[in-house]
This record gives C-alpha cells, sequence and structure tokens, in this order.
C-alpha cells in the first residue's frame, strides 16, 4: 500500500496535494458546522432581526416607521436622561474599580502574606450571582429593616436612606464592590508583565519609588488600563439588574439605567420596534468604543 | 512570567507597606462582611429578622430555615433546573468550542480568514441585542418557559473557540500526523488523542460557562414564565417579591446558590485567576 502511493506521488507529485486539500477543508467544514449554524442563528439573525423590526411600530411591531422610532428617541426625555444616566454610572464604575482595583493590585503584587487568600476573597463578589448581590445589598440598605441603619442607630449616628437620596452612587458603589476583585486581578497580570530590568535602570538612575510608578508601572499599563476601562464601560452600559433588583430604576427615574428602560420598552410597554431601535443606538456606541479599543491596542502592540 | 529576577516592582514607598496592608485589610472585610451577614440572616429565626437587631451569627441558628425553604418554596426544582441549564451548556462548550477552536487552528480551507474574523465579531453583540429577537423566534418556535428555551441561546461562544484555538494551536502537529498514519478518522483523532490534551483549558473553560450561567439571572427572567421553569437566580427574586418579609428565608436561597459556586473557587482558584487574566486580556 506504502509503495502505490509512492508511485502515485511519483507519477503525479501535484495533484496528489488537491485532494489533500480538499479533504481538510471538508473535515474543517463539518468541525466547524455546528458553532457556525449556531453563530448564523443567534448572533447575526436577531442582529439583522433587530435592526429589521426597529423600522416597525405598534403593539404587533407591523406598521412600517422608517427611521421614525430613532428620531423619536432622540427627542424623547425618558430615552435621553436613560442614555445619561448609563454614562454617569458607567463612567463611576469605571473609575472607582480601576483607582481602587491599581492600588490593590500594586500593593498585593508584593511578597506579601496571604496574598493570594486576599486575591481569591477579593474574586468572591465577581463570582456571586447578581440576584444575590441585589437582594443582598436591598436588604442591608433598606431604611427601614436594613442592618446599615440599625447598626448605625445602635450606635447613635444618624440614618441614611441611601437608596432613596443617592439611588445612583449607591449602585455604582454596589457595582464597583462586586467588580473590583475582577480589576484587581487584570492589573495583576498587567503587573507581572512588567520585565523587572525597567525598574532597575530607573533605580540606577536614581528614580524615587513613587517616580518609578510614575514613569515606569502607569505607561507599562497602559494598554491593560484601557482594556480594563472599555470592557468596563461597555459592560456598564448593558447593566440590567442592579437597576431590576434594587431600585427599579427610582426614584424618579434617577437609576433608570438604558437596558432597563429597552426591558420596560419591550416587555412593559410591549413596544417591540422602538425598544429595538433604543437598542441599535446603543449597539452603535458600543461598536464605536470596542472599534477605539481594537485600533488603540493593535497601536500599542506594533 | 515570574522570573525570580523581576521582583523590583513590588517595592513601595518604606512605611507604605503598613498602609497598604491595612487598605486591603478594610477592603477584604467589606467584601466579607455583607456576605457573612446574609449567612447569619439565612439562620435567624422570624421573630429576630422582625426585631432586626445586627448579629453576625444568632444565638440560637435556625438550621431549619433551610428546610423551610424547600417545603415552602419549590426551590429543589430552582436547583434542578439550575443544574439542567448550567450543566447542559457547559457540556455542549467543552465539546463545540474545542470543535471549533480545533478547525481554526490546525485545518488550512477556504476563507478561514472571514470566518474567524465573524466568530470574533460576535463577541461585540451585546446579549441585550439578540434578547427581543431571540425571545420573539423563540415564542415562534414555543420553546419559551422550556429547557431548550433556556439552553439553546448559550450553546457555545466565541471566547471558548478563542481559548481553544490559542490552546490547540500550540500542541504539535505530530500529534495529529501520528494519528492520521495509525488510520484514525479525523473525529477519532479529535476526542481521542488532541482533547486529552487539552484538560487545562477544558478545565478553565468548563469553570467560567459553569459560573457563568450558574449565575445567569436576564435571560431565564425573560425566558421562563411559570414557578416549576424557573431556575434558581430568577426564583429566588420571585420569591423574594411575594414572600417580602421572610428576608430569612429569601437569605438561605441565596446561600444555597451562592455555596456550589464558593466551593468551587475554593478548590480552583488557581486556574480560575489564570483563567480571569487569560480571558481578560486577549
Amino acid at each position: 500500500m506504502v509503495a502505490t502511493v509512492e508511485r502515485a506521488a511519483a507519477v503525479a507529485p501535484v495533484r496528489r496535494r488537491a485532494p489533500m486539500r480538499r479533504r481538510q477543508a471538508r473535515t474543517a467544514l463539518a468541525f466547524l458546522a455546528p458553532a457556525l449554524l449556531f453563530f448564523a442563528l443567534l448572533f447575526f439573525y436577531p442582529l439583522f432581526r433587530e435592526l429589521y423590526t426597529s423600522v416597525f411600530t405598534g403593539p404587533r411591531a407591523d406598521v412600517y416607521a422608517g427611521f421614525g422610532n430613532y428620531t423619536k428617541a432622540f427627542g424623547d426625555p425618558v430615552a435621553r436622561h436613560a442614555f445619561w444616566v448609563t454614562v454617569q454610572y458607567g463612567l463611576g464604575v469605571v473609575v472607582g474599580a480601576i483607582v481602587l482595583g491599581l492600588v490593590l493590585a500594586v500593593i498585593l503584587n508584593q511578597r506579601m502574606r496571604g496574598r493570594s487568600v486576599f486575591r481569591g476573597i477579593l474574586l468572591v463578589p465577581y463570582l456571586t450571582s447578581i440576584a444575590i448581590v441585589g437582594l443582598l445589598w436591598r436588604n442591608i440598605l433598606d431604611p427601614d429593616t436594613g442592618v446599615l441603619n440599625r447598626a448605625l442607630h445602635s450606635v447613635g449616628l444618624p440614618t441614611q436612606n441611601l437608596l432613596a437620596e443617592h439611588p445612583l452612587a449607591t449602585l455604582v458603589a454596589i457595582a464597583i464592590w462586586q467588580q473590583v476583585g475582577y480589576t484587581t486581578v487584570l492589573f495583576l497580570a498587567g503587573l507581572q508583565g512588567i520585565p523587572g530590568l525597567y525598574y532597575e535602570a530607573a533605580e540606577v538612575d536614581g528614580a524615587s519609588v513613587w517616580r518609578r510608578f510614575r514613569h515606569v508601572t502607569l505607561p507599562l499599563l497602559a494598554p491593560t488600563t484601557l482594556f480594563v476601562s472599555v470592557i468596563g464601560v461597555i459592560s456598564a452600559m448593558q447593566e440590567f439588574a442592579l437597576p431590576y433588583l434594587v431600585t427599579q430604576g427610582g426614584p424618579d427615574n434617577a437609576s433608570d439605567l438604558y437596558v432597563y428602560q429597552v426591558w420596560k420598552t419591550a416587555f412593559g410597554f410591549r413596544d417591540f420596534g422602538y425598544a429595538s431601535a433604543l437598542s441599535y443606538l446603543l449597539l452603535i456606541v458600543i461598536l464605536v468604543l470596542s472599534l477605539i479599543q481594537l485600533k488603540v491596542g493593535q497601536r500599542g502592540e506594533s | 512570567m515570574a522570573s525570580p529576577e523581576r521582583n523590583r516592582n513590588d517595592r513601595l514607598f518604606p512605611g507604605a507597606r503598613g498602609v497598604g496592608y491595612a487598605l486591603v485589610l478594610v477592603v477584604c472585610l467589606l467584601t466579607v462582611i455583607p456576605l457573612a451577614y446574609m449567612i447569619s440572616l439565612s439562620l435567624q429565626s422570624d421573630g429576630e429578622i422582625l426585631a432586626g437587631n445586627p448579629v453576625l451569627w444568632p444565638a440560637h441558628p435556625h438550621f431549619d430555615n433551610y428546610q423551610r425553604l424547600f417545603d415552602q418554596v419549590p426551590y429543589a426544582r430552582f436547583f434542578v433546573n439550575s443544574i439542567v441549564m448550567a450543566g447542559t451548556i457547559t457540556v455542549a462548550h467543552l465539546i463545540l468550542d474545542p470543535l471549533a477552536g480545533y478547525a481554526f487552528a490546525k485545518f488550512s480551507f477556504p476563507f478561514k480568514r472571514t470566518l474567524f474574523i465573524a466568530v470574533l465579531a460576535t463577541l461585540m453583540v451585546p446579549f441585550f441585542v439578540r434578547m427581543i429577537p431571540v425571545y420573539v423566534l423563540f415564542s415562534q418556535l414555543g420553546w419559551l418557559n422550556s429547557y431548550q428555551g433556556l439552553v439553546v441561546p448559550f450553546l457555545c461562544d466565541a471566547y471558548g473557540i478563542f481559548l481553544m484555538r490559542q490552546f490547540l494551536a500550540a500542541l504539535p502537529d505530530e500529534l495529529i500526523d501520528a494519528g492520521r498514519a495509525d488510520g484514525a478518522g479525523e473525529l477519532r483523532i479529535f476526542f481521542r488523542i488532541i482533547l486529552p490534551q487539552a484538560k487545562p483549558a477544558l478545565a478553565v473553560l468548563a469553570l467560567f460557562t459553569f459560573v457563568f450561567q450558574w449565575n445567569n439571572f436576564l435571560w431565564p427572567l425573560l425566558a421562563t414564565s411559570t414557578t416549576d421553569m424557573r431556575t434558581m437566580p430568577v426564583g429566588l427574586t420571585m420569591f423574594n417579591q411575594e414572600f417580602f418579609t421572610q428576608w430569612n428565608l429569601t437569605a438561605a436561597g441565596a446561600v444555597v446558590l451562592f455555596v456550589p459556586t464558593a466551593v468551587l473557587f475554593f478548590f480552583t482558584q488557581r486556574y480560575l485567576v489564570r483563567g480571569v487574566a487569560l480571558t481578560g486580556l486577549k
């Protein structure tokens, strides 16, 4: 059999490779088929379907509206308000998680006792269901029955109604509480990637610890920081569960985040066309952010 | 990565070490105390809940709250639904993601680059964009409020495919050639030779997929409408709305939902941390 193959190869050296290639292609496509089918039906079809729905209006999304839903969105004070609330929320969560995460990462990057335990503890909320996080904090912060106020009261301090007085800031704080461990781990990975050589060189030049941090650590962490901020903003823009579970967007829509608003528009008011247009507008914002990250990320690599 | 001579960047200001240590301790306490309080809450009697004195450990812990949780609420059913959802999706990922990743890593075929970019592009399609159309599609198919409705939108994902491609590309081609020389079929080579080599990557993939789906909230909330189809995260919040004064039972439900992830995390921390760093940073 080996001899036949060799002879065939000798006779037609060029033609031998083509069927082999075709066989490879066939195998590869067979291996890819389930995944490609999945992406076609559950990512690309919905993407186009959403765009299609967004030009219709009415309770059954069957009245053609052209760009009507989009122009409506730009003039809609509720949607605009939800967008700006979401921007504030996203900036708050990202800046908070980055500053705290960077500080914690720099500290935990030292040789210190129990640092993997600390790192582990910080990651636990990140792996905890948002349903737990939401219910837990709603319980703790409840003005009448919550443990925070009861604890404040029992030591004679004035009680707070954070969810009523600072709803958005409170949601930001809860989100930071949940996510800071994740940010810390990403920054730790970034710090590990900085070669010690740079620090030695800086030390030889007599740079102080602060200057080393400012001129070596920070610039070399820039790709990590960019990555963390972009994915942070993108995921904050999609936050749904916290307003749904903790504040119901209130009081007075003060914590009415965008995707929660889309949810209410679609499944509360049954306006699928308008909700689709609102989704598409947010998608465009998120795509622009992703592309910026890709572009800057590539420039950083070359 | 961590070479012995790197550690010049681990020095803080003199004196800052103590401050840093204190800060880490404070943040860790702020992380742990709410979760510990949740466990405490789950053990308090109805009377203690109403009296509402902040205690970190009740004098007479009421473990029967957990019994009541399963008696008064179909929590066992929620638990099973969560297992079915997270388990099925995890198994699907462990087959479909490496299959596709392997094809991208080791085969050449037309439009490979285009298809790979198309797969990666799905990473930019957030769930809220799929939410309405998939809901409408599934309601036409009659798949809402069913297991296939819970599972199908998450059967495989681009992160997993990318992770597996990176890992499998590093495996030597000789492994595959040896299998072919032995006359093994391509599927046999994949399942018998390639997959066993990929165990560390598969472990990370399985952990992430399971934990993420175990905690998934938005889609099960949308896709299920009857009590018997709720998963734990959704059942918990529904239950909380219906019996909102029973915080001890709600907390017990939260602990039941929380413990499996916590245990899983405890035993696989190193892989998970590496996984976060790996999938987080391309």
